[in-house]
């Protein structure tokens, strides 16, 4: 019943000119008939009238009882304080626009910082029942997860009790010729059952069918969803249609649907087929990813994993005894710790900022509602209530914060789209970045939270506070009590920018202490690209073996090149392959990375030989095998195996084949230890690096590296047309010059520092205005006083510091609860700082200190202002 | 001037009962339009009662949005389009409820009445 009426009294309140047209008619019509009655009674037609309008009553009071019987009183009062808020606003332009501009700032980044956040944290993942998909693992001592071998993926795969799927996932190039330049794309080399694990359905065709993934089976492929539309324009007609990838044609069987496998890096998927000879447990080549089968838990899952390991003790190598198999959510593997804290402490920055804005906000809307207390005073002499005066003001509030999250949620939509492009690299390829429903819908929660913050306070202030002592005060005279609370509302600002200075701070310095870690390198003038020897052209190891010699000395006779090699790993990016390396008739073994690179990769970068000699021409295919190890690896066997100099000893260690062909076991001397280069990430700890030679060692997939003696953007169309000389079809990509490879590895620390250190600055300069708009304004009431004491001898000098001891009173209280909670909240960043304790004493005070300097700055243009008041026309004004 | 005569003997509506007053005049007339309505209380209450005919509407609505009465265009005797007033079955309900109520105030009222005398 109660909601009937409700609904009623809404509806009469949409349709209230109908109403009254309504009511109007059918009291004409009720007069009519009582006019009528009257004069069948015997009155005269004038006397019937009267006689009806009498015993009717009064018509328009029972108009406003009818209207307030049927409506809603509030809301007809919250539509009329809503044209008056607009009103109001319009007759302040420059106050509305400053509030609606600091409002979409504040909600627009923090529109645009959700939707990362809801992309990449909250939303599950975009494919059906994403809790049952799982990354597989072998895992080191450590329990780092490590690759896995050939043979073991098998073993897993039969498990068919846990895994409903599973599929490995092995990245590769190839060149695409569709005519023009060829170019080389990124693909997967995966299982059958792959989009199984994704439970992904394609647009059109077919998705891999079991056996396509056998041996003898016919080439095929899948393509994304783009790549469709790039290049074959989405023609469904591809299906009929042959791809060739390095030359080798593959029957195009589906098209992806649009979204996540867009973003994945890969445009093309193609079935990964074991060669006879690659059914092993050598080489540590495959990352699996598999799809649970439903009811089975992820606890279940690992324990028979941990059982299966058990049973397969007899097969492992024995260097491999304390290695385990680990089965992780797929979603926790896709969104690494570094990034969720990088974006969480991101949002935590943005909701300060936010914070800092809504208490500009307030501000001004103090010091607009001192100015219009006697209004109020006025409006409630004449009988308005409190409430009524309070609602008006939210009203208001409720009107700047609807556009300015309005304008927010297009400030949202420019910074999506101009960050996108710089951030989508570090995020996983599920993340969807858009501004759907629900962030719209946080929009909305961030427009009401600041209407709370901002709005309630000021209007309570203002209507509270003795209306009727606004009334009796006469025009000039400060409200003492709003201004002190205008102070503390400044003094939260500058503690609230302090903290995020401060965090700032400590992630630059960390930023500065991680590009000063020596790379072991010479990084300047060195450009690198990569290329993919398609196995058709380079079918043995002695043709590519060839290549490497040949490109090498056309590289060198390029004129504006200093020296040119070729490696399988760029320094800062890691090194592929992994083995254990042991002595002979010495117990135990080391894991050691082996990076093969050729004669003149240490010229070429610059890390000098430290005993014995590098890698030099001699060491060539049939040649005695050998290898250099660096420093750190040096230290570990004198550590392993109690030897003073490993020069001159020989070891065993696993060695990759060419192509398809498995890893063997070689007995390979060390001829020399080179000094550590970064051969990993630049906070990681030093790898132990077994350098072999390339020559003795060929690969497919290679990097060239060359060192130019001009700018190296001038020398490229020379090597590129080099290379063009040795192989005319051979594509190179990701030219890169070295100082760009040490940008891109630095990456993880270096977009949290600037996204922080960019909120920190907005926050500062919030924090500024703020501090600026209350002292401005004090000097303005304060103008008569400043008068006086100028007319009673105070010099220009005494009036500045007067003003300048206000800020700084307000900056110190700012500064020091600021800095206390900067004690207790950069902890959480503790794990993104590089060599950086989290309350650095230098980066705090630094922090401390470019606060004040801002303050003070913003402090001086109102200080010099008093500082020109003329007493004269002062006095004069007010007397 | 007999009207104003008249008119100091006539009492106002009591308080919070015109709603009773409309309800059942719909009860035993079914449905009528707001002048008929007002005419058949001020006949019922021959001249002891005296109503500004046009307070009925506020009640009229009222009364309808909280579902006790319906309305229904019609035709008056003037060839006029007027709303037709019609109790619903919850109106129905309403009314024994009112009626109740007000006879539980009057019996109050009485018994105060005889305590006092």
């Amino acid at each position: 019943m109660k909601l009937r009426w409700a609904a009623a009294r809404l509806v009469a309140l949409f349709r209230k000119r109908n109403l009254d047209r309504e009511l109007e008619d059918e009291v004409r019509a009720h007069l009519e008939l009582a006019e009528r009655d009257a004069i069948a009674r015997g009155l005269t037609p004038e006397e019937a009238r009267q006689a009806a309008q009498r015993s009717f009553g009064g018509i328009e009071q029972m108009k406003e009882d009818h209207r307030d019987r049927r409506s809603v009183r509030w809301m007809e009062n919250l539509a009329r304080d809503f044209r008056y808020g607009v009103a109001s606003l319009a007759r302040d332009p420059g106050f509305a626009a400053v509030t609606i501009g600091l409002l979409a700032l504040g909600i627009g980044a923090n529109t645009a910082m959700f939707s990362i956040v809801d992309a990449v944290l909250l939303k599950p993942l975009p494919f059906p029942e994403p809790e049952r998909m799982v990354r597989v693992w072998e895992t080191l001592p450590n329990s780092l997860g490590n690759a896995t071998t050939t043979l073991t993926f098998l073993d897993w795969k039969r498990q068919d009790t846990i895994f409903e799927a599973l599929s490995v996932e092995l990245p590769t190039r190839a060149a695409v010729a569709t005519g023009g330049d060829p170019a080389r794309f990124p693909g997967n080399l995966v299982s059958a059952d792959y989009f199984q694990v994704f439970g992904v359905k394609p647009r059109i065709g077919r998705t891999f069918a079991p056996g396509e993934d056998q041996p003898g089976a016919a080439p095929v492929v899948v393509l994304s969803y783009s790549f469709w539309q790039t290049r074959f324009g989405g023609d469904p007609g591809v299906l009929k249609r042959d791809l060739a990838l390095d030359g080798e044609p593959h029957r195009i069987i589906g098209v992806l649907p649009a979204g996540s496998f867009d973003r994945d890096e890969a445009v093309f998927w193609k079935p990964l087929i074991f060669a006879p000879d690659q059914l092993n447990r050598g080489p540590h080549w495959l990352v699996v990813v598999g799809r649970l089968r439903a009811g089975v838990s992820l606890e279940q899952a690992r324990a028979k994993m941990t059982v299966l390991r058990a049973s397969l003790a007899g097969v492992m190598p024995p260097w491999k005894k304390d290695w385990g198999f680990a089965v992780d959510p797929f979603a926790q593997e896709l969104v690494g710790d570094t990034l969720r804290r990088s974006i969480y402490l991101a949002f935590g920055a943005v909701l300060m900022v936010l914070l800092i804005a809504c208490a500009n906000v307030a501000n001004l809307a103090l010091a607009k509602g001192a100015t219009r207390r006697k209004e109020m005073a006025l409006r409630a002499a004449l009988g308005a209530s409190r409430g009524r005066l309070i609602g008006q003001l939210l009203t208001e509030s409720l009107v700047l914060c609807l556009l300015g999250g309005v304008a927010g949620v297009a400030v949202a939509y420019l910074l999506l789209h101009a960050a996108a492009p710089l951030v989508a690299a570090s995020l996983p390829f599920t993340a969807d970045l858009s501004l759907d429903l629900r962030v719209l819908g946080f929009a909305a929660a961030a427009a009401m939270a600041v209407l709370i913050l901002a709005g309630l306070l000021p209007s309570l202030r203002t209507s509270f506070s003795k209306l009727s002592n606004s009334l009796n005060q006469a025009a000039r005279g400060s409200s003492g009590s709003s201004a002190a609370v205008r102070r503390t509302i400044v003094v939260g600002e500058v503690a609230v920018s302090v903290v995020l200075i401060c965090g700032a701070a400590l992630l630059f310095k960390s930023l500065a202490q991680l590009q000063q870690v020596d790379a072991g390198v010479r990084i300047d003038h060195v450009i690198t690209m990569s290329a993919d020897l398609p196995s058709t052209a380079y079918p043995s190891a002695e043709s590519a073996a060839r290549f490497y010699e040949a490109v090498v000395q056309r590289l060198r006779a390029v004129p504006g090149v200093e020296q040119a090699s070729v490696s399988l790993d760029l320094p800062l990016q890691g090194v592929h392959y992994g083995e254990g390396m042991s002595l002979p008739g010495v117990k135990g073994f080391l894991v050691v990375r082996v990076k093969l690179v050729d004669s003149r990769y240490f010229g070429t970068l610059q890390i000098p030989v430290e005993s014995g000699r590098g890698i030099e021409g001699r060491d060539r295919a049939g040649a005695p095998p050998v290898m250099v190890v660096n420093r750190e690896l040096a230290r570990h066997m004198s550590g392993s195996f109690a030897m003073a100099n490993p020069v001159g000893r020989i070891v065993n260690i696993d060695l990759p084949g060419y192509g398809p062909i498995p890893e063997s076991t070689a007995n390979v001397r060390i001829v020399g230890v080179i000094r550590d280069e970064r051969t990993g990430e630049l906070h990681a700890p030093q790898d132990l690096v077994a350098y072999v030679p390339l020559a003795q060692v060929p690969r497919q997939d290679i990097k060239l590296v060359v060192r130019t003696r001009s700018e190296p953007a001038a020398v490229m169309s020379g090597i590129r047309e080099a290379v063009r000389q040795v192989d005319p079809r051979l594509p190179l990509a990701d030219v890169r010059t070295m100082e760009q490879v040490k940008e891109r590895s630095m990456l993880w620390a270096k977009q949290p520092t600037w996204v922080v250190g960019a909120f920190a600055g907005v926050a500062a300069l919030l924090a500024a205005l703020g501090l600026y708009g209350v002292l401005a304004h004090a000097v303005t009431e304060q103008r008569r006083e400043i008068g006086i004491r100028m007319a009673l001898g105070a010099r220009p000098g005494d009036v500045v510091s007067h003003t300048l001891r206000s800020a700084f009173s307000m900056l110190v209280v700012g500064l020091a609860v600021g800095l206390a909670g900067a004690f207790a909240l950069t902890r959480v960043m503790k794990s993104l700082l590089f060599k950086v304790s989290a309350l650095d004493p230098i980066a705090l005070a630094v922090a401390c200190l470019l606060m004040t300097l801002i303050g003070i700055l913003a402090a001086w243009i109102p200080a010099s202002r008093a500082a020109r008041v003329d007493p004269m026309t002062v006095l004069r004004d007010e007397g | 001037m007999l009207t104003a005569n008249m008119s100091e003997h006539k009492t106002e509506v009591p308080y919070g009962t015109l709603d009773l007053l409309i309800l059942k005049t719909l009860d035993t007339m079914g449905p009528m339009h707001g002048y008929r309505i007002a005419r058949r209380i001020e006949q019922v209450a021959e001249n002891l009662l005296r109503l500004n005919q046009g307070s009925i509407y506020p009640a009229l609505i009222r009364l309808e949005q909280q579902g006790w009465i319906r309305t229904q265009w019609g035709v008056s005797e003037t060839k006029r389009k007027v709303k037709f007033y019609s109790l619903t079955r919850a109106g129905s309900k309403q009314l024994t409820v009112e009626v109740a109520n007000w006879e539980r105030a009057k019996a109050l009222v009485a018994r105060f009445l005889e305590a006092e005398s």
